[in-house]
């Protein structure tokens, strides 16, 4: 398919996009159900089961590998290593994140309520609802709401203002991406306005104490607890607990850089959110967004992240949704003239590091792309 | 709605740690669907036809249900289509030693649980609340009359069954009204405690058919009911249940003609929804125990907002989550789709649903 490159709609034609997309979600709701309700807790014990295996196998594998078989350590403890990865990236991405969009609230089950899951990573589900749910996707890539441009630490835009320490950028975005969940923990906390005098010391120690305890006890579990187990075998389930957690810190970074820092994705000035309309609002999603192709495996260990346009356009409807939602969206997208930004995850990520590869040494934007047409 | 025990001592700190209870949940369950941490559930073992449209169940609660008082009330959570439904139920006998419970279950037109129940499989599991309700028998032992209507029945059973135990120590007399004589719950275990107690007398009060049987009387409740109701036993205490207009009927006949009057009116669950979105309505906010008149024509975020009351936001415009707040009774209306929503939830977002009729909030 060649690609669209996205014209600007008139006012009126955006209302249309805008109850198109709408008349999409009435219709996808309407459905919800005992499918739903299965998908989810299916996926639910995928995570305990996963979590288990790979506890038990790395338990084994240590005992064993330092008792009477010495050969099984590896294999074991790797295999373990793996299984737990695989555990907390479902965890994370498909149940996580997603319950915590509210995407199941209508099925009034305690353990899946958005406002009250708390997921097994170090940041606090509280503070993602904050910067996650609500600054970022109400100001998706709008410069200067969305803290999720670049996280504060990347310049991944020419329209970022340039400085000298960006050229650090190549190698700040890998350390980034291997301590990802402790960058995502200390997001809200905004320690720069701290060091800019812009925060007393007070507030700062009152945000940070939800945020130690919730951190404190992940390193407790993954990183005291669980080894113990072992008893004098502990090294290598330690080991295998830490480099579970970075894959699956490198993995969710990847995924969800390709979600709005790809190289046809937008960002927007401050007016463009001035009295926006729903259509607009749709259209600066479409625009900011960018999906990944994979099909079913894809959509499952993204936790349906690779289908990114349509979280953005909806992001509290179920995600096993998005799948089915994305050919009628890729249809409306078509009819009115705007690209939908998609492409493999070699692809996508490809462009992501370029990004962060060009824009570590200053650069100018294009010229404007509006989203409405003039007149 | 389910109850959390709380244990908050070092240990289930530490636990929480491993295994948060949401894990521990799910590996209990998968040993025993009845299995929980904290929660309390019941399985189905029992299940009887009584008459139209109404069954009773026996359940068989986990060791995390404190039981009940006879009168009282039980909060069932069901599954339907992949969304739970709660709704109260009377327990329809004492407490028993071996701590089953026994609800009836009776069928209300376009009622989803109701109909649920009655088919539902032995052996299923539904989530259960601790027990609540005030309707009890008053201590000082004079003689005591019952009005019951409908399913109003269901609390009285249970307090009957209590006093049969006891013996009757006390003359007690129970009216039960109801339309026709297939709708009567439980009429022959009544008769029987008749037959063998001189201190309990019954009498059907039949609405829809002509009485044939000594025990039975026609007509809606009326003063010359309580001649015969009362009979020399003019300061009796007395307890009623049924629906708001009969309650308030029995206490209009009734006047002072009574030691105590208890009573607890039930009423379907709204049916016709008035769909403008003219006039105001009255919302309790449960956490602060206040109560406000808001307008139906605005979003219970701006609307509460206008009333001085600030609730958590962010979007506005139904995104973020951060409005949603738990709703335990009233209707609502989706303000993009119109949509009504009458069933209570733990998540309803006040940004984009406007109040249909009175409204509790958990705010
Ligand atoms: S304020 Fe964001 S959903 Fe209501």
């Amino acid at each position: 398919m060649s690609k669209i490159y996205s014209r600007a709609l008139s006012p009126d034609e955006l209302d249309r996009f805008g109850e198109e997309l709408d008349a999409l979600r009435a219709r996808t709701l309407a459905t919800l159900g005992q499918g739903d309700a299965d998908y989810i807790r299916r996926i639910m014990a995928g995570v305990r089961w996963l979590g288990l295996g790979g506890r038990v196998m790395l338990m084994v594998g240590a005992i064993l590998g330092g008792t009477v078989m010495p050969l099984l350590l590896w294999p074991l403890c790797i295999l373990g290593t793996v299984l737990l990865g695989l555990s907390k990236i479902l965890e994370n991405m498909e149940v996580g994140h997603n319950v915590m969009h509210g995407q199941y609230d209508w099925m009034g089950d305690p353990a899946l309520q958005g406002r009250s899951y708390e997921w097994d990573i170090v940041g606090t589900s509280d503070s993602w609802r904050k910067t996650h749910n609500y600054s970022h996707h109400t100001w998706t890539n709008v410069r200067g709401m969305d803290d999720d441009i670049g996280y504060g630490l990347l310049r991944i835009f020419p329209e970022q203002r340039w400085k000298p320490f960006y050229l650090m950028q190549p190698v700040v975005a890998v350390v980034f991406a291997l301590l990802f969940e402790w960058g995502v923990a200390l997001q809200d906390l905004r320690i720069g306005r701290w060091f800019a005098g812009k925060m007393k010391g007070r507030t700062l120690l009152k945000m940070t104490t939800p945020v130690a305890k919730k951190a404190g006890k992940q390193v407790l579990k993954d990183y005291l607890l669980f080894p113990l187990l072992a008893g004098p075998y502990f090294l290598p389930v330690l080991l295998g607990n830490v480099v579970a957690n970075l894959i699956r810190n490198v993995w969710t970074y990847m995924i969800i850089f390709c979600g709005h820092f790809t190289a046809d994705s937008e960002v927007f000035p401050k007016e463009c959110v001035r009295n926006e309309t729903r259509g607009h609002w749709y259209l600066r999603q479409l625009r900011g967004s960018s999906n990944l192709t994979g099909g079913r495996i894809m959509n499952l260990w993204s936790g349906n992240l690779s289908h990114q346009i349509e979280h953005h356009f909806y992001p509290d409807i179920p995600a096993n949704r998005y799948a089915a939602m994305a050919v009628e969206v890729r249809e409306i997208c078509a009819r009115y003239g705007q690209h939908y930004n998609t492409g493999s995850l070699p692809k996508q990520f490809g462009t992501v590091i370029w990004r962060i590869l060009r824009h570590a040494f200053p650069s100018k934007p294009g010229p404007a792309r509006p989203l409405i047409a003039a007149g | 709605m389910e109850t959390a025990i709380r244990r908050p001592n070092w240990l289930s700190r530490l636990n929480a740690v491993w295994a948060p209870p949401a894990v521990l949940d799910f590996w209990l369950s998968r040993l025993n669907p009845l299995w929980s941490w904290g929660h309390a559930r019941a399985r189905v073992i029992e299940l009887h036809p009584e008459a139209d449209g109404v069954t009773t169940l026996v359940l068989r609660p986990n060791r995390h249900f404190r039981g009940f008082r006879p009168g009282q009330h039980v909060t069932v959570g069901v599954e339907i289509d992949g969304v739970r439904y709660t709704r109260s139920y009377s327990a329809s006998d004492m407490p028993r030693a071996d701590g089953r419970i026994r609800i009836t279950v009776k069928t209300v037109e376009g009622g989803k649980v109701g109909a649920f129940l009655q088919t539902i499989p032995v052996g299923s599991v539904l989530s259960l609340g601790q027990a609540f309700g005030e309707l009890c028998v008053p201590d000082e032992p004079a003689p005591c009359l019952m009005l019951a209507a409908g399913s109003g029945i269901t609390p009285l059973l249970s307090l009957v069954n209590a006093q049969a135990a006891a013996g009757f120590r006390r003359p007690v007399r129970l009216a039960y009204w109801a339309r026709t004589r297939a709708q009567l719950v439980q009429a022959e275990a009544l008769r029987a405690f008749a037959s063998r107690h001189p201190n309990f007398k019954v009498h059907f009060m039949l609405t829809g058919e002509a009485s044939q049987a000594a025990d039975e009387l026609e007509g809606r409740i009326e003063p010359r009911h309580l001649t015969t109701l009362l009979s020399g036993d003019e300061q009796a205490h007395v307890l009623a249940c049924g629906s708001y207009g009969f309650v308030e009927r029995v206490r209009e006949v009734l006047g002072d003609r009574c030691l105590s009057f208890r009573a607890e009116a039930f009423s379907p669950p709204p049916r016709v929804i008035d769909a403008s979105d003219q006039g105001h309505v009255r919302v309790t906010l449960l956490k602060s125990g206040q109560t406000l008149d808001i307008p139906r024509n605005k979003s219970l975020l701006e609307a509460l907002e206008e009333q001085g009351v600030k609730p958590r936001h962010g979007c506005r415009m139904g995104i973020c989550n951060t409005c949603a707040c738990g709703k335990s009774s009233g209707a609502t209306r989706h303000l993009h789709d119109r949509s009504v929503q009458h069933e209570p939830t733990q998540a309803l977002r006040l940004c984009i649903q406007a109040a249909q009729s009175d409204l509790s909030l958990e705010l």
